[in-house]
């Protein structure tokens, strides 16, 4: 079902904000949010998101279907849940996050997005095939010199204050990246996926 | 009216600013009160504030009259120490159980001070919620009413205990007194017994107690006090220098389903007191105001409009989402500018946090209760006064005379 | 009775060791001829045992008490007859002064002449009682706070007597769809609690109701008011309670919002009849899709109303979730600058949002077109200005005006001296003026009181209190106002606000009836008598009575009004030719006191200077320093007064003729944000005291001689370190040369 659009020679048009309550995943909480701001100032990553979780929820209620759908602050929630466990009208608001992603795919809001994530699933399965688990330094240094050496290096300098955030919230660590226990039995299962895959065929 | 009371008696439960109008305002109208206290002295929260918003009096100086207005009525009863333990019975006819905490110290005594002359051993300061500590034989503050020593019971079978007796020239120690518990006979009930600001503890993003400038507005009231733990100068509890940078921050734990769903009406203003302390003091401080709304009903809006006008407070409109630890252990006040979407990390000498009101005491039997544990009136039992909602001060004794007209009704014959 | 006055000292708490008793027996016995004890321990069993047994035994009718400050042990030292007087050797003695010190001797000694002097002068005041006083509460007003007041007052035993100026009962709410939620859970709008309201007062037997109706007249005062109604009926009523509502802001001044420009823009009271009529549709005849609240409109604005209104956005909440419920589909937008909802309204805030009202944090800085109406928001959340719309409806949340005038009746001026415009409780700091008249109307009471007509109002309009410990403080004695007229406020405050006013009222009609003050001076019986051979007929006493107590016959003689009376003594002090007293309180007492006092000549080297104290908060403050161990000079020598108002300017004179060096005088902070008890007693006194340097150049004296300071009861740190600044002060001006006169 695709979101009703708003009204566009209406400013505050409801139809969209009315769409994200019944259909996103925890979306009938949003009408709760009073902006107090207390989730994009909880956010590890909050200075880069474009608008951070408080702002997008107004610009849903403002009806900026496509502002809403094409923001990155959907796209780069890192599940830590700090604003959730302190918002104080109790928003889960990551799960809200997360739905939008799926929401702005299903709507095709995703076509950059696309792209960027062909070459971050490919790191993020090479880390799920080494180590049974995602090394978010080695993922994120993949991902980013796929771009190139000079754009990755951009990339690695100009995020160094969320990897520390991630550190501090314990999204990330330090010292040698840990192996699950068992692996071989994680990379039976991978082949076998990938063997269900090619019988099937993508999009299964 | 075909059921008289039986009793015509009223009890005010609770001491404070709310249960000291409700009692005085019933006995001046001709009932008979008993007036009942948990602490060593009357005056309860608002006797350990330094002013009242907006006209930045001194709360003791309506204590005084009020405490006047007491010991010239021979209709008030007053017992301190003391707490309701059971309640029986229905409107006009209740009997009520009461017990008592050994004070050690009789009516004897004439708060000469010999006993804490000799007293060595120091034990917590409530009333400057733990910022100082006082001698194990003490007058709770110089305005106590009843004027009373108190021993702790921590010297009890002690040496101490036996010099603080020794000491007292009037023999009014008595180490021996027991818990004691008496039955009144009386015909409505008001409950008055206020509130206890929310537990900091609960707030783990804020780090009281973890970082030690990070301070509650009760505790902002003490040290702004003259009679505080500091004389009134308002200094970092980590080193005793004077602030220049002072954040305070509303609705820590108010407005919050985690923690008080309800708005506790107070803190905006109460704030905007510190805010005033702090600038009279230093006025080269800055201070840095956070909030959600403010929250300035009526003439208040006057006292808004004042700050607003001091060129050294500012104002941001933003929940704090954290405070963290600096380099030098101060608090770094955390969160995002929801004006400006600028995301903060704010560095104070001092911060402060408006901590809200909860209810004070679960009133047993007799009592309805809403879910926030705030009374909801009755017939015969009622609340005064912050046990029936916040309320600032004037709000508490409109509601605690509201509540005497209650009990003068219920107990007329 | 013959007055027998006896001594008692006490030698407890350290006075017995800091103090030579034989001297202080001496003092009683050789300079006033009267007998004295002394004991170890006086309000100990044994000690009360022995002014108890001379009592009983009629030798002393009226003990006067060497011991602690009179702040304490007061129930200890209450006998059967006169009040004991107490000489303060304890607080102001012997723990602010070095003990054993010759000064401190001194000191001691003088307090004990100038409260057995006391003793010599007071009288048992005889309390006002003649005449019938009524037990009837006449409630003006007869909407929601007046007839909860009305039923209430029913409730507690009293007669009522309803005066309500429509034809109709219930004013505005009395048609409302549904009120603001006062009961658990705090989450949905509540029936309207006024039919059944109604219909109780009208089945009351206890209650006269009068519809269509004024007040003419007023007159008389607690206990025994007469009153004066526009049909002519004439009343005796013990106690009034003024519940007269409010006005909604007069929504035509709100142009720039679009009121006027189109029929689709209204105010939140038109919006409450189209909800209470069920049918809520737009000019047009068509249910709205869309409708927008716009908060603070005229409230918080300096060009209108410059307080803020209180009920308004909770009043938004409710008319939103209505129109929610009515049509889910309905767009309902709430443009706020705060969302003020206090305390467990929160809640109401909370069931608004889940409704889908959404809410805009901006400022509505356009109104535009007729129909399909654009509002622009400058919206502080988006950071952008949002052009919000098109919208079918504007609903203007306007804020209340108080009916402390009555807005039909011909204006009547206020004048600053009637307005008591010199205290004025609000700052002028920032955005915040303070209405420049009272709302436009003429008097609601029509109080025949030489101090005008009005019960007095704040700055800002509304007859509320300016003490936040005594919300019903008034200054009129006997008249209570509750509802919004005091103060902005929903119906579940205003039914809590009239009961408390009807406490009052029972409380001030059972006390005037036997003679007795009403707060702060509860109980007390003495009340000023004048007179009239020696009155000038200077008016000074009618003009400065904080609680126009005293108005004026024919002649132009002042006449009290006893029950009005709150004994504070500002006529007394007011008084330029000392013929006001009380029977236990008159100036020529205080002066007797404070000439009591023993003057070292000039070659002693020992200054002697007056305090004269506000005994509310000067007084204790005085006596915490001496419980914190504050020590000041043993130089000054303290007079306690009721209130500094009730100083006459010859007690400055007194003191100087007689050889004082210095005066100095301890009261509340005056003028704005005053916390004198009475008012402005504190403000008269420094009036007074603007005008003594003319008395003190005639004596040749040097004006540093007298000096005011403001004081708090939290000065005990400070008032020790003024005292002796200002002790050393006068020191440097050199002794009085009237010593030894």
């Amino acid at each position: 079902m695709n979101a009703i659009s708003p009204n566009p020679s209406r400013a505050y048009d409801l139809n969209f904000a009315r769409y994200v309550y019944e259909n996103i995943d925890g979306g009938e909480r949003l009408r709760m949010c009073m902006q107090c701001g207390a989730c994009s100032g909880s956010c590890p990553i909050g200075q880069q998101m474009d608008h951070g979780p408080r702002k997008l929820f107004m610009m849903i209620r403002a009806g900026m279907k496509e502002a809403v759908l094409t923001s990155n602050t959907i796209w780069n929630c890192v599940s830590c849940y700090n604003c959730v466990v302190r918002c104080p009208r109790k928003v889960p608001i990551t799960y809200i996050l997360h739905d939008l992603a799926n929401l702005a795919v299903r709507e095709g809001f995703d076509a950059a997005k696309k792209a960027d994530n062909a070459r971050f699933a490919k790191a993020f399965m090479w880390s799920a095939r080494k180590y049974g688990r995602t090394d978010e330094r080695l993922v994120t240094g993949i991902y980013y010199f796929s771009f190139g050496l000079l754009e990755g290096m951009k990339r690695g300098m100009g995020n160094q204050k969320i990897a520390l955030n991630m550190i501090k919230t314990k999204r990330m660590h330090l010292g040698m990246p840990h192996a699950i226990k068992a692996k071989d039995e994680l990379q039976n299962i991978l082949a076998k996926a990938q063997e269900i895959q090619d019988r099937h065929g993508k999009g299964a | 009216m075909s059921d008289k009371p039986k009793s015509q008696t009223v009890l005010v439960v609770g001491g404070g600013i709310g249960g000291i109008s409700a009692a005085l305002e019933a006995a001046e109208c001709g009932a008979e009160v008993v007036l009942i206290e948990k602490a060593p002295t009357l005056g309860g929260r608002v006797a350990a504030l330094n002013r009242y918003f907006p006209k930045m009096c001194h709360p003791t100086c309506g204590l005084e009259i009020n405490y006047q207005r007491i010991k010239k009525n021979p209709r008030i009863k007053v017992f301190t120490m003391a707490e309701v333990s059971g309640i029986s019975g229905s409107k006009g006819d209740y009997t009520v159980t009461v017990t008592t905490t050994p004070r050690h110290v009789t009516p004897a005594c004439t708060a000469c001070g010999d006993c804490a002359k000799v007293a060595a051993s120091e034990v917590a300061d409530p009333f400057n919620y733990g910022l100082a500590k006082m001698k194990a034989a003490y007058l709770p503050h110089a305005m106590a009413f009843p004027m009373r020593y108190v021993v702790d019971p921590s010297v009890v079978g002690t040496p101490e205990g036996q010099a603080i007796k020794a000491a007292c020239k009037v023999e009014a120690i008595n180490l021996d007194e027991k818990p004691e518990s008496f039955a009144l006979q009386v015909g409505a009930v008001i409950w008055a017994t206020g509130w206890k600001p929310y537990d900091p503890k609960n707030l783990t993003m804020y780090r009281h107690g973890e970082i030690a400038d990070v301070i509650t507005n009760v505790e902002m009231e003490r040290l702004a006090s003259h009679d505080g733990p500091t004389k009134g100068h308002i200094l970092k509890p980590s080193s005793g220098e004077a602030p220049k940078k002072v954040a305070l921050i509303q609705c820590a734990g108010s407005r919050d389903l985690n923690h008080l769903a309800y708005c506790s009406r107070i803190c905006c203003l109460a704030s905007m007191k510190h805010a005033a302390y702090v600038r009279e003091q230093y006025p080269e401080a800055e201070v840095d105001i956070y909030y959600i709304d403010i929250r300035a009903h009526d003439k208040l809006e006057a006292f808004y409009q004042k700050a607003k006008a001091d060129p050294g407070i500012r104002w941001i409109k933003s929940k704090p989402s954290r405070i963290e630890k600096g380099a030098s252990g101060e608090p770094v006040v955390c969160g995002e500018n929801t004006l400006s979407r600028e995301v903060y990390a704010n560095a104070y000498d001092l911060v402060v946090l408006a901590t809200g009101m909860q209810a004070s005491a679960q009133p047993p039997a007799g009592a309805q209760l809403d879910d926030y544990g705030f009374v909801v009136s009755e017939e015969g039992v009622f609340g005064a006064g912050v046990a029936t909602g916040p309320l600032d001060v004037s709000m508490s004794v409109q509601s605690a005379t509201a509540a005497a007209l209650r009990a003068v009704q219920a107990v007329r014959s | 009775m013959e007055k027998k006055i006896g001594a008692y000292l006490c030698k407890g708490c350290g006075i017995g060791e800091a103090l030579d008793f034989k001297a202080l027996e001496g003092v009683v016995t050789k300079e006033f001829k009267k007998p004295v004890k002394s004991h170890e321990c006086l309000c100990g069993e044994a000690g009360l045992a022995v002014i108890k047994a001379d009592m009983e035994a009629g030798e002393v009718t009226l003990p006067v008490i060497g011991a602690c400050s009179p702040r304490v042990m007061t129930d200890r030292f209450m006998f059967p007859g006169m009040t004991p007087i107490r000489a303060n050797l304890r607080e102001q003695v012997i723990w602010s002064h070095p003990a054993g010190d010759e000064d401190t001797q001194m000191l001691g000694e003088d307090v004990l002449r100038m409260f057995m002097t006391q003793a010599t002068k007071v009288n048992s005041p005889v309390p006002y009682t003649e005449g019938e006083f009524s037990t009837t509460i006449l409630v003006v007003g007869g909407g929601f706070a007046g007839l909860t007041a009305a039923r209430e007052a029913v409730k507690a035993g009293h007669d009522v007597l309803l005066v309500e100026k429509k034809a109709t009962l219930g004013g505005h709410a009395a048609s409302w769809s549904a009120i603001v939620p006062s009961k658990p859970p705090y989450h949905d709008p509540e029936t309207n609690p006024l039919p059944k309201l109604i219909e109780e007062v009208k089945a009351s037997s206890a209650i006269r109701l009068v519809t269509g109706a004024t007040v003419t007249k007023t007159s008389g005062m607690p206990g025994k008011f007469q009153v004066e109604l526009s049909d002519g009926s004439s009343h005796t009523v013990g106690a009034i309670v003024l519940a007269t509502g409010f006005r909604p802001y007069d929504a035509t001044k709100l142009s720039h919002l679009g009121y006027g420009a189109s029929p689709d823009v209204v105010t939140n009271v038109e919006m409450e009849a189209k909800l209470s009529a069920g049918k809520v549709h737009t000019h047009a005849g068509a249910a709205p899709k869309s409708v927008a609240f716009i908060q603070c409109a005229g409230s918080r604005d300096p060009n209108h109303l410059p307080y803020c209104s209180s009920v308004c956005c909770s009043v938004s909440l409710k008319q939103a979730i209505q129109l929610t419920k009515a049509d889910p589909d309905v767009m309902v937008y709430v443009i706020y600058e705060e969302m003020r909802t206090p305390g467990v309204t929160e809640e109401f805030y909370r069931a608004a949002q889940e409704a889908g009202v959404i809410f805009m944090k901006g400022k509505a800085s356009k109104v535009e077109g007729r129909h399909g109406i654009t509002v622009t928001v400058a919206d502080e959340l988006l950071q952008q200005d949002v052009p919000l719309g098109p919208l079918d409806m504007v609903v203007l949340a306007t804020g209340m005006v108080p009916n402390s005038t009555d807005p039909d009746a011909p204006a009547q001026e206020y004048g600053a001296e009637l307005l008591n415009a010199d205290i004025n409780p609000y700052p002028t700091e920032g955005d915040y003026k303070p209405a420049a008249s009272a709302p436009p109307g003429g008097s609601l009471l029509n109080l025949q009181y030489r101090q005008g007509p009005h019960l007095p109002m704040l700055a800002d309009g509304f007859s509320d209190s300016h003490y936040i410990c005594f919300p019903y403080e008034t200054r009129r004695t006997g008249i209570y106002a509750c509802g919004p007229v005091r103060r902005p406020m929903d119906m579940g405050e205003a039914h809590e606000d009239a009961m408390g006013a009807v406490l009052k009222a029972i409380q001030v009609i059972r006390n005037a009836a036997e003679g007795m003050a009403v707060h702060p001076r509860a109980g007390d019986l003495s009340y000023p008598k004048i007179n009239l051979n020696a009155c000038t007929k200077c008016r000074r006493c009618t003009v400065e009575c904080p609680f126009g107590a005293i108005d004026e016959d024919e002649k132009d003689y002042p006449v009290v009004n006893p029950t009005r009376c709150r004994r504070c003594g500002t006529c007394m002090g007011a008084c330029p030719v000392r013929t006001i007293s009380f029977d236990n309180y008159t100036v020529e007492m205080l002066s007797s006191m404070v000439k009591a006092v023993n003057i070292p000549d000039e070659f002693d080297e020992k200054p002697r200077i007056l305090i004269i104290a506000c005994e509310n908060d000067a007084y204790p403050a005085l006596d915490m320093a001496g419980i914190a161990g504050h020590q000041y000079s043993s130089f000054v020598r303290i007079l306690p007064v009721r209130c500094l108002g009730s100083m006459s300017a010859l007690l400055i004179s007194d003191a100087l003729s007689v050889g004082y060096d210095g005066v100095v005088l301890m009261g509340c902070k005056p003028g704005d944000d005053y916390q004198c008890h009475f008012v402005k007693g504190s403000a008269m006194a420094k009036e007074r005291l603007s005008k003594i340097s003319d008395t003190l150049k005639s004596m040749q004296l040097e004006v540093e001689r007298v000096t005011m300071v403001d004081a708090s009861i939290a000065d005990s740190a400070r008032l020790p370190k003024v005292i002796d600044e200002l002790v050393a002060k006068i020191d440097a001006v050199g002794p009085n040369p009237f010593k030894g006169f």
